[in-house]
């Protein structure tokens, strides 16, 4: 056996297993037991005994199955023993695309009867010498013979719970090639030594007595077990019908070929294969074609219809293929086996989570099976475990959300955790479902967080400079009566704020709506426009420069209004100190501006400045009669009281200084009050 | 232990709805490590009066418990809520330190009974006045550092401690909507220009644009930092049911985009133990739980678990110390899901 160790390392696990399965069950077939198991020392980890092979043999709940043409037993319990560890496979893999990559007669935890369930969980189970039964037969390399599985000690038998759920009444290990067989059975049955020989020598008969409709199944079985025969098979193009097929490997196309007739050599003429990969398949193909079993696979018969050339392609390649895919699945297959100390206990919760969906008490006690603590662990009957597919789903995404592999990171929240998970699967929608659902607003509340709140707050602004000097500009305050200030002065920006809006609104004419979006809407509209006509009109003062300064004697209305006002309304106050400074220099500033600046042909020079309630009216313009009085009246009428006033005449011009002041609420923009100035100036 | 009248009520139930007497945005998880879960809820009514409960959770007779004493009034609706990461360590055991934002960052000690206004952080040197702040982060990794984003551009850096602003960087060309730790010093926003952009408080000067939305202009709303994974993050858009996920390695294009919304995405959240998980939630009142794949398949990412809730659910917060634990926010109710 040696010499293969080169070429199919990764297959020693897998193939002689598979050979070893068919003794497994010839074996426990004979005494009628439920089941048989191989416990090999592990190649990942030294001395260790994990799951080698298995043989189920006991009650089965749900069959599924594809196959269109009846099973014997012997497939059907090869098969259903393959299709366990398949399930046992994808579900400790515990990857979601396991689920869609998984056959479609593949079992789902929920056609697992009791003992079943016993069988898949023994699997993520590892054995260190002297440890468990298994584990102990392999140090005193004397059998075992256990009665009453179900009551013994954890520490005698560390799947006693397990046992107890799946009805196992007596459990035997007996030390075997180097590894440790386990029977058990649900009956008890006392101990017998006969019995062990039995199965012993039962081992060693095989596989003769069953060859009768066998075929090989694989070329590196033969590699591996029989290599002097392979030898002898290939050279003489002899088949020997040894093994026992596994129905559900890959191989079942090649093994419906029996139909034809021995076609090896054109074959190998034909096909310019590297002799290695000839000598395989080649025996591959011969033995299946020999073989002249009528059960066997023909689970797709598509090779029966073809011609025999083209078959023999189909043979070869998919012979390649297999040999192929039986490396990957035995790469899987050991990584499984051999990682299982570690992942043994998320196997085993992710078996038992499903039903109380966030790892409940099951789930760690048998946790602690595995750490050979049993003694609180009362009456889990695992076999009541009805795992449905959307369970699986969940336990699948919650032990990944979690990463609650060892129970020792699970969080506080979680031994209380006894309800369901709020959440389902989700599930894709029809068609229909999946428009867009259209709903008033979208995002309302998180867009009136972040757009909205932060008006709320910004109109308060004003009322905080006036009433907090100073206090709220603490960066850190103390205490209630600051907190007490606060609430008040909050009140108070709002009111002003509310105000403040209705003097916007009654200051802007295309204002059409109350709620406070559209009277800013509409403000920065309007300012838009003013802008815009600002610059027109500078435009048109640069053009005029010229004649402008040939005729400063002619006092002129220049059409500007500061448009600083209607700006700090609207600009949110964000920074409106720097607005406002903006505002004062620019009021400054201008007067000389517009002195000699002034437009052609008009009559008066008109310059209103307006600075929160503060109104500043410069105006110069051509003296008549009763000129400042209409003046006065007009000032009066836009709810303008007037604390300062300087006036003078100078060669038939009046000049006027009036610092006012707006009444009440009423305020008139620049705007309006210098077109009624003007109004008033030019009424001759 | 088993009880099993009780564990077949359970069963029947699996999400706890608290109705409170107005519609809710803010919501905080307390980091505490108590049997006893508390939960700041934050109203959301727009006028002056608002107001923030704390409301406990037990979870051995699962009921939720309000109490008048822990409870205070808040001027405007708080933006957002977080309780102090590292819980009750930095103070007395019984208490512990909340954050709102509003018109300020305001800081409560929560004791037993009562709740104390410890403090209001305000970062305008000229004036009083300080633009009001659309979010706030606080730095697990050095609880001292509060980070706050602000409609007026800015990202302030608190020193809660000492009370005092560590640094204040312009950090977009238009409103900051949200701000995420990463590391100690470094930190990413969003804002309305439809940036999503990192800062490194070593490196002041320079901030790495990671991602734009698609249309310019179009305003990021919220964001949230992988804290398994820090190389992944997630932002949503403005009317949009999609939920972007980035990869700071490669700025620029988004690594997923989880699109199974049927409707604008208000809230997500990151799953605290899982660097594949998110949660998200929105106007459809479908909160999902999505496992990013190594490699996504050519029809888009599916999400693996759904809630359905009443309305459209408008605040989701994921608990960092009981992961199984989600709670969502619509209309009026504040939902505790069981993951």
């Amino acid at each position: 056996m040696c010499w293969t160790m080169a070429t199919g390392l990764q297959n020693q696990d897998g193939v002689p297993e598979n050979h070893l399965r068919k003794q497994l069950a010839f074996a426990v077939r004979s005494i009628q037991w439920s089941y048989a198991i191989f416990w090999s020392i592990s190649t990942r980890q030294q001395g260790v005994l994990a799951w080698g092979d298995g043989y189920y043999n006991g009650d089965i709940k749900t069959r599924k199955t594809v196959q269109p043409m009846e099973l014997n037993t012997d497939q059907m319990g090869l098969q259903r023993s393959e299709q366990l560890r398949e399930l046992y496979e994808s579900l400790s893999a515990g990857d979601t695309n396991q689920q869609a990559r998984r056959p479609s007669a593949a079992l789902s935890p929920e056609d697992l009867s009791d003992a079943e369930w016993y069988y898949l969980v023994c699997m993520s189970f590892v054995f260190k010498p002297g440890q468990g039964l298994p584990g102990r037969t392999l140090a005193n390399g004397q059998p075992i013979w256990l009665c009453n599985a179900h009551h013994a000690d954890s520490k005698v038998f560390s799947r006693s719970l397990l046992a107890k759920s799946a009805s196992i009444q007596t459990v035997v290990c007996f030390p075997f090639l180097g590894g440790v067989v386990e029977l058990g059975v649900t009956e008890l049955v006392l101990e017998d030594p006969s019995i062990i020989q039995n199965v012993k020598t039962s081992f060693l008969e095989f596989p003769e007595p069953m060859c009768s409709e066998q075929s090989t199944s694989s070329p590196q079985n033969v590699d591996n077990e029989e290599s002097l025969e392979l030898k002898h098979e290939v050279d003489n193009t002899v088949a020997l019908d040894k093994f026992n097929p596994t129905p559900e490997c890959e191989m079942e196309p090649e093994i419906a070929s029996q139909t034809f007739p021995q076609c090896l050599s054109p074959c190998m003429a034909k096909e310019d294969i590297e002799q290695d990969g000839i000598e395989e398949l080649d025996a591959n193909i011969c033995d299946d074609i020999k073989s002249g079993s009528p059960d066997n696979g023909s689970n797709e018969c598509r090779a029966n219809q073809q011609t025999e050339d083209s078959f023999m392609l189909d043979g070869m390649n998919g012979g390649t293929s297999q040999v192929q895919s039986w490396q990957v699945m035995d790469d899987e297959f050991s990584n499984c086996v051999h990682g299982s100390m570690n992942s043994s206990d998320c196997i085993s919760q992710i078996f038992v989570n499903p039903q109380k969906v966030v790892s409940s008490p099951k789930g760690e006690r048998i946790n602690n099976l595995q750490l050979q603590d049993l003694q609180e662990c009362n009456h889990t009957k695992l076999g009541s475990l009805d795992l449905g597919n959307d369970d699986l789903h969940y336990s699948r995404a919650l032990s990944a959300i979690f990463k609650n592999s060892h129970p020792l990171i699970v969080g506080p929240g979680f031994h209380t955790g006894n309800h369901e998970s709020s959440f389902k699967s989700w599930k894709r929608r029809g068609f229909l479902d999946a428009q867009m659902v259209k709903i008033g607003t979208p995002q309302k509340i998180l867009k009136k967080v972040l757009f909205e709140v932060a008006q709320m707050h910004d109109g308060s602004l004003l009322k905080s400079r006036e009433l907090n000097t100073g206090k709220v500009g603490l960066c850190k305050a103390e205490g209630d009566d600051v907190d007490l200030n606060h609430v008040l002065s909050e009140r108070r920006r709002r009111e002003k704020m509310n105000e403040k809006f209705l003097v916007l609104r009654s200051l802007v004419p295309s204002i059409s709506k109350v709620d406070k979006a559209s009277i800013l809407g509409d403000t920065i509209e309007y300012l838009k426009e003013l802008e815009r006509r600002v610059e027109e009109l500078e435009s048109c003062r640069e053009l005029s420069e010229f004649e402008a300064k040939a005729r400063r004697k002619h006092p002129d209305i220049a059409e500007r209004t500061s448009d600083n006002y209607g700006y700090n309304d609207i600009s949110n106050g964000k920074k409106p100190t720097i607005n406002k400074r903006k505002a004062i220099d620019i009021d400054e500033t201008e007067p000389e501006l517009n002195q000699v600046l002034s437009k052609d042909g008009s009559a008066a020079d008109v310059i209103v400045s307006v600075i929160d309630k503060e109104v500043l009216i410069e105006i110069r313009c051509t003296w008549r009669d009763c000129l400042f009085f209409d003046i006065m009246d007009t000032v009066s009428n836009l709810h303008l009281d007037a604390h300062s006033v300087q006036s003078s005449t100078v060669d038939g011009i009046l000049t006027v200084m009036l610092k006012t002041k707006f009444r009440g609420v009423a305020v008139a923009s620049a705007g309006m009050v210098k077109q009624a100035l003007q109004r008033v100036i030019s009424k001759c | 232990m088993d009880n099993s009248t009780q564990e077949s009520h359970l069963r029947s139930e699996n999400f706890f709805t608290h109705d409170s007497p107005y519609p809710i945005y803010a919501m905080a998880f307390s980091s505490s490590s108590d049997r006893i879960h508390r939960i700041a809820v934050g109203s959301f009514l727009e006028e002056y009066n608002n107001k923030v409960d704390i409301i406990s959770f037990d979870e051995e007779t699962l009921t939720f418990k309000t109490d008048p004493n822990l409870s205070f009034d808040h001027p405007y609706p708080p933006t957002k809520l977080m309780f102090h990461p590292n819980g009750a360590k930095s103070l007395r055991k019984s208490s512990n330190l909340l954050a709102s934002s509003g018109d300020y960052l305001r800081l409560w000690e929560v004791r037993e009974n009562s709740i104390e206004p410890r403090a209001l952080l305000n970062n305008s040197k000229t004036s009083e006045f300080c633009a009001p702040l659309t979010s706030f982060d606080w730095n697990d990794a050095e609880p001292r550092r509060i980070g706050t984003s602000s409609i007026d551009t800015t990202c302030t850096i608190w020193d809660v401690e000492r009370g005092v602003v560590d640094t204040q960087l312009i950090a977009h060309d238009k409103e900051v909507y949200d701000i995420a730790w990463g590391e100690v010093g470094v930190f990413a926003s969003v804002s309305a220009d439809g940036s999503v952009r990192i800062f490194d408080l070593r490196d002041k000067e320079h901030s790495t644009i990671v991602y734009e939305s698609p249309q310019p202009d179009t305003p990021l709303l919220r964001l949230s930092w992988n804290k398994q994974d820090l190389r992944y993050m997630a932002t949503i858009l403005m009317d949009s049911n999609k939920v972007v996920i980035l990869d700071i390695r490669s700025p620029g294009l988004p690594v997923a985009e989880l699109e199974r919304h049927r409707a604008c995405i208000n809230a997500i959240a990151w799953a605290p133990q899982s660097c594949r998980h998110i949660c998200s939630a929105g106007d459809d009142a479908q909160a999902l739980i999505w496992e990013l794949p190594t490699v996504a398949g050519p029809n888009g990412i599916d999400p693996i678990l759904a809630y359905t809730a009443g309305s459209e659910i408008n605040q989701l917060q994921w608990s960092a110390l009981q992961p199984d634990w989600i709670a969502i926010a619509f209309a009026n109710k504040m939902q505790l899901l069981k993951v």
